[in-house]
């Protein structure tokens, strides 16, 4: 009986690195770029000894040699098919094969068949200690070597009874026995054995290559049942896919139950029936599709419809589907039901507008409460101070100057707590209208002035001659400014300067840039980081943190923000700081666009009409300034002239500007029409009335763009000219 | 900080004395208000709530009136309405001086016919000019002019 020799597959048995760099061998897959390194599983299975058995046996048979496969260290896996007598002979006296070549019949060299099969890539023969030759042929697919073929144990001459005899002594055999066998043998001629060879290594890597294919198709067999299964099986999620239309091509059951559709009635339907009409109107689920037509996904949340056109709030994720580099034959899409998640979101929402309420309650309260106490202390510091009570020795006058300074910075500070839950609950009101930034100026550093010379810090303004009004909140504007020039101050050591400079914003001319500079001790980077961040405080600021609360910056930004500009700053330590906001100027040219059409500028003129009007004594004066205004409105012609907006309070005469493209007559009528109605309105004669023109003319031979920024200019210019015309009569 | 004192220097001098009805529940507040108007010579009575602000308003007839928002017995907008409505008192002018925000009440204020509204604590120039300008006493407009 021959015993067999079974080896198992090696996992670890893997190929020496230079191998991946030979040239392939005439059986390889060559050029096959598909095939990647394989995993330990994907080897043992290429090597199935099961499947081998069968092509292995057959081959033995036909070739009449004995045949097995070894791994790539020439280790026999299974068993030899077809073994040859001499060699079953020689193999069943054996106690000790050891791991030498498994068909060599030697005691003295070991084969390297396989090894040269393996390093050369090619078929290599061997002739052992019996005359008994065998080859051995790699097994490789693409440019990895799986193991070898190796098949033999035949004479290719006629056997040497000297080389047997010596066998027999080695291996402690019947030299007479084996040479009985061996005579019998027909030897099989070297050039038919190589040709076998080449055949046999044809066969084992058709076979290997059969097997790879067979094995990636059971696989591919099995993801799919398994994707199908994930698919249908999903319950949780509603997962469909459409074609490019939109149109349902599969649904499993997940949507099914979010839904409510079954797969039959929905299948070749388009998808927006599960939308809100909302969204069909508004396009979004359009142009989600169009961005993953062009991103490949896409996401969004957004109500959905059921069958039973209950809502739901649903996240929605949309993958393009097209094959490699292919065009996109549709769309996977997942949805989940986040309504609970959105409902949670809904009431944390609220829970966190009730809590800003209530904070914002509670500060107004607390603004409110201290405000009376701090009524209080100031007018009875000021009846003292101002002498009411008597005259005040020096010291006396001065310690209730810094009781009156504490006083201010207490309402600075009361002011800001609640300017900061406006801006929290985004409550905070604007008044937009045509500012002048030369008024707000000079009304914040007259009150400026008083800090600044106690510290004997010089404040320079320096506005640039006929700027833009910017379109902005006045108060709010002061308060800014208010607030960079005070912290200027503080920073600023005594005898220090701070200059104020508002100019056109180089970057964008649409907007007009103010700077506050001071000379003070700068601020370091990081501060400036931190600086208009709520509460921020510079560190090492010493004394002067003490007064404010640290929001003056932070409300400053906000309020910037949201007059439609932006706040920075430039500082070096020890060289002083410059703080800048941007405020969009006010566009008298868009303002007035509409009048400002071809035939209109073709006439050659425009005119602006400005009614004076005194302020009355009592009652109400926004209510009549709102009424005079809405007077004006009706006696003016859409088409032909426009009411510029209000500049603010201008007590005690306030002016109303009307843009006129109208001719000399068509003046005189709203003239009349305007005191007319205002008369008529005023019957104790208080407003006085008066009203003057100045007449523009449009220059001929330039642009529209050009005649338009001309006329605005100058209109401007007017503007200013008689405001400036009614402080001298003030 | 020493803005009001030019005015306290213009002070009473050859003026009738005007009376100011100041209607406000913190009695430090009347005490120091008090002090002030007298020192710029005007005639001053008081009232803590808003049902006293009317009896006492209808018997002294005031040039002036200046309210407070938040009162005991009704608030400043009741007495402001309520003024509007009675002959004697209707074309009385009337500065509202409160705590509360601007924001919310100067609106409400105006229209239910005060003819300022100041945030406590009020710029005391500011509000004494306001205070001329409802008596609708001449003054010079140099005074107006700011510098």
């Amino acid at each position: 009986m021959i015993p067999e020799t079974s080896g198992r597959l090696d996992a670890g048995a893997g190929l020496p690195p230079a191998m991946s760099t030979r040239s392939p061998s005439p059986f390889s897959l060559a050029g096959e770029n598909g095939v990647l390194e394989l995993s330990a599983t994907m080897r043992e299975d290429l090597l199935d000894l099961d499947a081998w058995g069968e092509v292995l046996k057959t081959y033995g048979r036909t070739m009449r040699v004995a045949v097995a496969l070894t791994d790539t260290g020439g280790l026999l896996l299974g068993k030899c098919h077809n073994p040859q007598p001499v060699w079953s002979l020689v193999r069943g006296a054996a106690s000790d094969w050891g791991a030498a070549c498994p068909f060599c019949i030697t005691k003295h060299l070991p084969c390297a068949a396989v090894a040269d099969a393996v390093r050369t890539s090619a078929v290599a023969t061997v002739h052992d200690q019996a005359g008994l030759t065998h080859v051995a042929v790699p097994l490789t697919l693409g440019k990895q070597t799986l193991g070898a073929i190796i098949a033999g144990q035949v004479f290719d001459r006629f056997p040497e009874q000297l080389l047997l005899r010596r066998v027999a002594r080695d291996f402690g055999i019947s030299a007479q026995e084996l040479w009985e066998v061996a005579k019998k043998e027909r030897p099989v001629a070297s050039a038919l054995l190589q040709a076998s060879g080449d055949l046999l290594g044809a066969l084992g890597h058709a076979f290997l290559q059969q097997r790879h294919g067979a094995i990636l198709e059971k696989k591919l067999a099995e993801t799919n049942d398994r994707f199908r299964w994930l698919a249908e099986g999903v319950r949780d999620y509603a997962l469909f896919t459409t074609d490019t239309t939109g149109s349902v091509t599969s649904w499993n059951v997940g949507a099914e139950r979010m839904l409510g559709y079954a797969q039959a009635e929905i299948v070749g339907r388009n998808f927006s029936c599960i939308l809100s009409p909302e969204d069909v109107h508004g396009r979004l689920t359009e142009n989600q599709l169009s961005k993953a037509l062009q991103t490949g996904r896409a996401e969004y949340e957004g109500w959905s419809v059921r069958r039973t056109q209950g809502q739901f709030w649903a996240n929605v994720n949309i993958t393009a589907l097209s094959n490699e580099a292919g065009p996109i034959q549709g769309f996977a899409i997942i949805m989940q039901d986040m309504t609970e998640r959105k409902k949670i979101a809904i009431v944390l929402e609220e829970a966190q507008r009730e809590r800003a309420r209530l904070q914002e309650k509670f500060l107004s309260h607390v603004s409110h409460e201290l405000r009376t106490p701090l009524t209080a202390i100031y007018f009875f510091t000021t009846n003292v101070l101002d002498g009411v009570f008597g005259d005040l020795n020096p010291e006396q006058r001065k310690h209730l100057t810094f009781a009156l300074d504490n006083v201010g910075q207490l309402k600075v500070m009361v002011s800001d707590l609640l300017d900061i839950t406006r801006v929290e609950t985004h409550k905070l009101a604007l008044a937009h209208q045509p500012t002048s930034l030369v008024k707000v100026t000079a009304e914040v550093l007259s009150t400026c002035r008083t800090n600044a010379a106690a510290k004997n810090i010089d404040i320079r303004s320096d506005v640039a001659p006929n700027l833009h009004f910017v379109w902005a909140d006045p108060a709010r504007v002061r308060q800014i400014l208010t607030n960079l020039i005070d912290n200027g101050i503080k920073f600023t050591p005594d005898g220090g300067t701070i200059t104020v400079k508002s100019q056109v914003f180089a970057e964008d001319h649409d907007f007009v840039c103010v700077s506050v500079s001071d000379s003070g001790c700068g601020i370091s980077a990081d501060n400036c980081k931190i600086i208009f961040d709520r509460l921020a405080q510079v560190k090492g600021s010493g004394e002067v943190s003490r007064s404010g609360l640290g929001l003056g910056l932070f409300i400053s930004k906000e309020l910037v923000s949201r007059l439609g500009g932006r706040i920075w700053l430039d500082s070096h330590p020890g060289h002083g700081s410059t703080f800048y906001f941007t405020l969009p100027a006010f566009s008298l040219a868009k303002y007035c666009s509409h009048i400002f059409s071809a035939a209109n500028l073709d006439a050659g003129s425009v005119t602006l009409i400005a009614v004076d009007v005194v302020e009355v004594k009592r009652g109400a004066q926004a209510d009549i300034l709102r009424e005079i205004r809405q007077i004006l409105e009706r006696c003016i012609d859409a088409g032909q002239e426009v009411l510029l907006p209000a500049t603010g309070d201008e007590w005690p005469i306030v002016t109303f500007f009307i843009v006129a493209c109208t001719d000399a007559k068509g003046l005189a009528v709203i003239a009349n029409r305007i005191l007319r109605d205002l008369q008529c309105f005023d019957k104790t004669s208080q407003l006085k009335p008066s009203i003057s023109s100045t007449t523009l003319q449009v220059a001929h031979g330039q642009s529209r763009e050009e005649q338009i920024h001309d006329v605005t200019v100058r209109i401007e210019s007017s503007v200013q000219e008689h405001l400036l015309g009614k402080e001298r009569i003030k | 900080m020493t803005q009001t004192k030019d005015l306290i220097a213009q002070g009473s001098d050859h003026r009738t004395e005007k009376k100011i009805l100041i209607i406000d529940d913190d009695e430090h507040l009347l005490l120091g208000l008090t002090a002030r108007l007298k020192a710029n010579g005007y005639a001053v009575v008081w009232a803590s709530d808003a049902v006293a602000a009317i009896s006492v308003a209808r018997k002294e007839v005031p040039d002036l009136v200046i309210l407070d928002l938040g009162l005991p017995a009704g608030d400043g907008f009741s007495v402001l309405e309520r003024m509007r409505t009675l002959a004697d008192l209707a074309s009385v002018p009337v500065i509202v001086l409160s705590a509360r925000d601007p924001a919310d009440n100067k609106k409400r204020a105006l229209e239910a016919g005060a003819a300022a509204y100041f945030q406590k604590p009020p710029d005391n120039h500011e509000f004494l000019m306001a205070i001329r300008r409802a008596l609708g006493e001449t003054v010079a407009l140099s005074t107006f002019l700011k510098t």
